[in-house]
C-alpha cells in the first residue's frame, strides 16, 4: 500500500543536504553560535522579504507573540481579542505577559470575524490579535477600521503565514507587529525551535533585541528585565538558506492545492477559498465535511495521514477554565472543530501521491452514497 | 603568545563524529522533543543520580519554569544572591515575583549567615546560585529553608558536575537548573538548559510547562510556554557530556596550576578552596589589586581575561525599583572591584598557562599597579 505522509522533513534534508551541511560547519568553525553575523544577516533578509523596516530573530513563535505584544505596548491587565480556534500559543502568550485573552469567533473560513471582534471590545481592550491560520490572511482592512475607531493595536499572529500577502503587502507588515514561527513543521522551518517578529518601529525593534537577551543594553548594563529568547546562529544559517528557497516551497504547495481543487471539485467538501487579492501559502490545506471522523479513518486505512488542527477549541481546554467561557459561546469555531481535516500538502508530494489522496477521498464518498 | 578565552572553534574543530550524528538526526526529522532529548535527559539523570531531567530552551527559562512549578507567582518574594548573573533576577521578575537579595561570600555564592535576616512571610522560595562552578553551602541553606518550610530551587547554571560531599549541584533542592550555553561547562551550539528534580509532580508539571501545557496533542491542561531543548542541541549535549569527567579533571588541573603559581604573589588573592567541594571552574576568578589596570595589561599582552561582573546585579538600572542603594552588599561590591577571570578551559596548553602566570607576575613586579587599591 502506498503511504502518504503528512510531512516529510527527511526529504527536505536530502534535497538541501549539499548546501546545508557546509553552512552548519561554517557556523561552528566561526565559534559564534549565539548572535553574530548569521543573525544580523537573517534579520536584514527577513525584513527585506516581508517588506518591513525591522525583523528581530527569537527563539520561537510563542516568544515572538509575547515579546511582540510587550514591545507594541500591551501591559498586564489589558485585554487582547483573539480567536479560540488557533494553536494554544496564541492564547498562552497573552496570559504569559499578564494580559487577558478575550475570544471572538471566526467566519466559516476559520479566520477572525471582524463583526465578532467589534462586539467583544470593552474599555480595557488594547489589541486585536488576528491569526493568519493555515497560511491564509485575515480581513485586515475591516480589522484596521475597527482598530482605528477604538484606538487598538494589531498583533499579527503570522506563525503559519510567512510569505502570505494581502492586497500586495506581506504578512508582518499588516499589523503593529508581526509574529512568526519557524518551527520545523512550518513552511519556512528551522531544525528546532525558532521564531521572529517584524515591526516598522525602530524603537520597538531595539527593545525586542534587548528583551531577548536578558534586557542587556551592552555586556554590563541591564536597563529593564528581559528573558532569554535568542535564535541559535545555527538555525539562522539554516533559515537563510531556506529563505532563498521559500518562494519555491510555496509555489509547490500552491500547485498541489490546484491539483486537489481539480480532483475534489464535485465532492461534498468545503475547500479553502482564496480571494483574488490574497495570496495563500498553504501551511495546511484544510477541507471541511460533515463526516470528518469517518473520512479521516478511511484515509488512515489507505495509508494517508490527515490531521485535525485543532480538535479541541482553546476555550474548551482544561487550561482555559479560568477564563470562564462555556460551550456554545463560539458556535462557528465549535462547528468547525468537528468538520475540519488537514490533507497532506507538503512540497515533496508527487502527482501520484496527490491522485492517491484524491481517489481515496472520492472512494469514501462513493461508498457512502 | 595569545591565550584566548573562547575555545568553541577549537572544541568542534574535529567534528566529523558529531556531524555524523547531526546528519542522522536531520534524516529522521525528529526535531522537537524527540528521542535525542529523551536520551540526553536520561543520560544526565543517571549520571547525577536524580530521577527527572527535563530539557528546556535555556537556563533562564529553566529557572522561570522551576519557580513557577514550585508555586511562585506575582507578588511573591524570592531570595537570591546579590552577585548573580542578571538572568536569575530576570527569571524571578518574569513571573511577577520580587527578587530579594543576600550578599555573597568569597565562594562567590550566597552567604548563609545573612540568609535568615531577609526571610519574610511573603518569601516563597530560595534560589542559591552556584556561581563560577563553585557550590553554595547547601547543607546550611537546606537546613534554613527546611526550618522555614521554603522550597529551594538551585541556580546551578554554572555548576553542572560540581559537587559538595559527593552530592551534585542541582540535586539538593526541590529542583536544580543547568545552562548548556556555549560558554558553560557542557556546551551546545546555541541556547539550552536542563532542570532536574526528584519530585514526580514537579517533573510532570515541568514537562507540561515547557511544551505549551499540552498533555497530549489536543489537550491543554495549563497555559504554558514554548521552551524546549532542541533535539539537535540534545545530540550535541550528549556528545559533549561523554567527556564531562575529562573536562572536570583538566580544568581542575589548570586551576590548581594558577592557584599554586599565583597564591604567593603580592597583589593577588586566591579565593578559598574547600576540600569537600568539587569545583568545575566554568570560570576561574582571582581577586586582584588594581584589577582594571591588570585587565588592560593582560589584554595588551594577549591574555584574554574578563570580568564577571563589573557591575553587581543589584546596582543595575533595571533593579532600581527595588530600592537597593550602593554599598548595601559590601562583598558583592568588593568582588565587582577586584575580581578578574582568567582563561581556564581545557584546550589551553601548558605554555599558555605558564605565559598567563608570567604576564600577571610581570605586572606586579613592574610596579605598574596602584598599590593603594584595596584587595579585601
Amino acid at each position: 500500500m502506498r503511504r502518504v505522509r503528512y510531512i516529510d522533513l527527511s526529504a527536505q534534508f536530502r534535497e538541501e543536504q549539499a548546501e546545508l551541511m557546509p553552512r552548519i560547519e561554517q557556523v561552528l568553525a566561526s565559534g559564534v553560535v549565539i548572535g553574530g553575523p548569521e543573525i544580523d544577516a537573517l534579520e536584514t533578509e527577513l525584513a527585506a522579504y516581508c517588506g518591513v523596516a525591522h525583523a528581530v530573530a527569537l527563539n520561537s513563535g510563542s516568544d515572538a507573540l509575547a515579546l511582540g505584544m510587550t514591545v507594541a505596548g500591551v501591559k498586564p491587565g489589558d485585554e487582547v481579542i483573539t480567536p479560540p480556534n488557533s494553536f494554544v500559543a496564541s492564547t498562552s502568550s497573552i496570559t504569559r505577559i499578564g494580559a487577558v485573552p478575550v475570544f471572538a469567533d471566526v467566519r466559516d473560513d476559520e479566520l477572525l470575524d471582524p463583526a465578532a471582534v467589534e462586539a467583544s471590545i470593552t474599555p480595557r481592550t488594547v489589541a486585536i490579535m488576528p491569526v493568519h491560520l493555515r497560511g491564509a490572511v485575515c480581513d485586515m482592512d475591516a480589522l484596521w477600521r475597527i482598530a482605528r475607531r477604538h484606538n487598538l493595536l494589531i498583533i499579527e499572529d503570522a506563525a503559519q503565514a510567512m510569505g502570505t500577502s494581502y492586497r500586495g503587502s506581506r504578512t508582518g507588515t499588516l499589523g503593529t507587529v508581526g509574529c512568526f514561527s519557524a518551527h520545523p513543521l512550518k513552511n519556512f522551518n528551522a531544525a528546532g525551535d525558532a521564531g521572529f517578529l517584524t515591526t516598522g518601529s525602530r524603537e520597538a525593534a531595539e527593545r525586542a533585541r534587548r528583551l531577548r537577551n536578558s534586557g542587556l543594553k551592552d555586556r554590563d548594563t541591564v536597563v529593564e528585565w528581559g528573558v532569554i529568547s535568542r535564535m541559535d546562529a545555527l538555525q539562522a544559517a539554516i533559515l537563510r538558506l531556506r529563505l532563498r528557497r521559500l518562494d519555491g516551497v510555496i509555489a509547490r504547495r500552491r500547485a498541489n492545492t490546484a491539483t486537489y481543487r481539480e480532483l475534489l471539485a464535485d465532492l461534498p467538501l468545503w475547500l479553502p477559498h482564496e480571494p483574488p487579492d490574497e495570496f495563500h501559502t498553504y501551511h495546511n490545506f484544510v477541507v471541511q465535511c460533515d463526516t470528518r471522523d469517518a473520512l479521516q479513518s478511511a484515509l488512515a486505512e489507505s495509508g494517508i495521514e490527515a490531521f485535525v488542527h485543532y480538535a479541541r477549541p482553546i476555550h474548551w481546554q482544561p487550561a482555559a477554565k479560568e477564563l470562564g467561557y462555556r460551550e456554545g459561546q463560539f458556535p462557528v469555531t465549535e462547528r468547525l472543530s468537528r468538520r475540519i481535516l488537514s490533507l497532506p500538502i507538503h512540497q515533496f508530494l508527487s502527482a501520484e501521491d496527490l491522485h492517491y489522496v484524491g481517489s481515496g477521498i472520492r472512494r469514501f464518498f462513493t461508498e457512502r452514497s | 603568545m595569545k591565550v584566548p578565552y573562547a575555545y568553541l572553534a577549537h572544541q568542534f574543530a574535529d567534528s566529523e563524529r558529531i556531524f555524523q550524528r547531526v546528519r542522522e538526526l536531520t534524516e529522521t526529522g525528529d526535531y522537537t522533543l524527540g528521542r535525542p532529548v529523551q536520551e540526553f535527559e536520561s543520560m544526565l539523570a543517571v549520571r547525577l543520580g536524580i530521577v527527572h531531567a527535563i530539557g528546556v530552551g535555556s537556563g533562564t527559562d529553566g529557572l522561570k519554569l522551576a519557580l513557577k512549578a514550585a508555586g511562585v507567582g506575582p507578588g511573591d518574594e524570592v531570595v537570591t544572591a546579590a552577585n548573580t548573573f542578571i538572568a536569575t533576577i530576570g527569571a524571578i521578575n518574569d513571573l511577577g515575583a520580587r527578587p530579594v537579595l543576600v550578599d555573597c561570600d568569597d565562594s562567590f555564592c550566597l552567604d548563609p549567615d545573612k540568609l535568615e535576616d531577609v526571610l519574610t512571610s511573603r518569601t516563597k522560595a530560595i534560589v542559591p546560585v552556584h556561581l563560577t562552578g563553585n557550590m553554595a553551602d547547601m547543607p546550611r541553606i537546606m537546613a534554613i529553608a527546611g526550618a522555614h518550610g521554603l522550597p529551594v530551587i538551585e541556580d546551578a547554571c554554572q555548576a553542572l558536575m560540581s559537587s559538595l560531599d559527593g552530592r551534585f549541584a542541582g540535586c539538593w533542592g526541590l529542583a536544580g537548573v543547568f545552562s548548556l550555553h556555549p560558554l558553560k561547562f557542557i556546551n551546545i551550539w546555541g541556547d539550552g538548559g536542563v532542570i532536574v528534580t526528584n519530585d514526580g509532580r514537579i517533573g510532570s508539571d515541568l514537562r507540561l510547562l515547557r511544551n505549551h501545557g499540552l498533555a497530549d496533542r489536543d489537550t491543554v491542561v495549563t497555559l504554558g510556554y514554548n521552551s524546549r531543548l532542541d533535539s539537535l542541541q540534545a545530540v550535541v549535549a550528549a556528545h559533549v557530556f561523554q567527556t564531562a569527567d575529562e573536562i572536570v579533571r583538566q580544568r581542575n588541573q589548570n586551576a590548581k596550576f594558577y592557584d599554586t603559581e599565583l597564591s604567593g604573589l603580592d597583589g593577588i588573592r586566591v579565593p578559598p578552596r574547600r576540600s569537600h567541594v568539587t569545583h568545575t571552574f566554568v570560570t576561574y576568578q582571582l581577586f586582584a589589586r588594581d584589577r582594571q589596570r591588570l585587565l588592560e595589561h593582560c589584554l595588551a599582552n594577549g591574555v584574554d581575561c574578563k570580568v564577571h561582573y563589573p557591575v553587581p546585579v543589584y546596582l543595575q538600572p533595571a533593579l532600581r525599583c527595588l530600592g537597593y542603594e550602593a554599598g548595601r552588599f559590601p562583598v558583592a561590591d568588593r568582588h565587582a572591584r577586584t575580581v578578574i577571570t582568567l582563561p581556564v578551559h581545557e584546550y589551553l596548553t601548558e605554555e599558555q598557562l605558564a605565559y598567563t602566570v608570567e604576564v600577571i607576575r610581570r605586572f606586579y613586579a613592574q610596579g605598574a599597579h596602584d598599590a593603594s587599591c584595596p584587595l579585601h
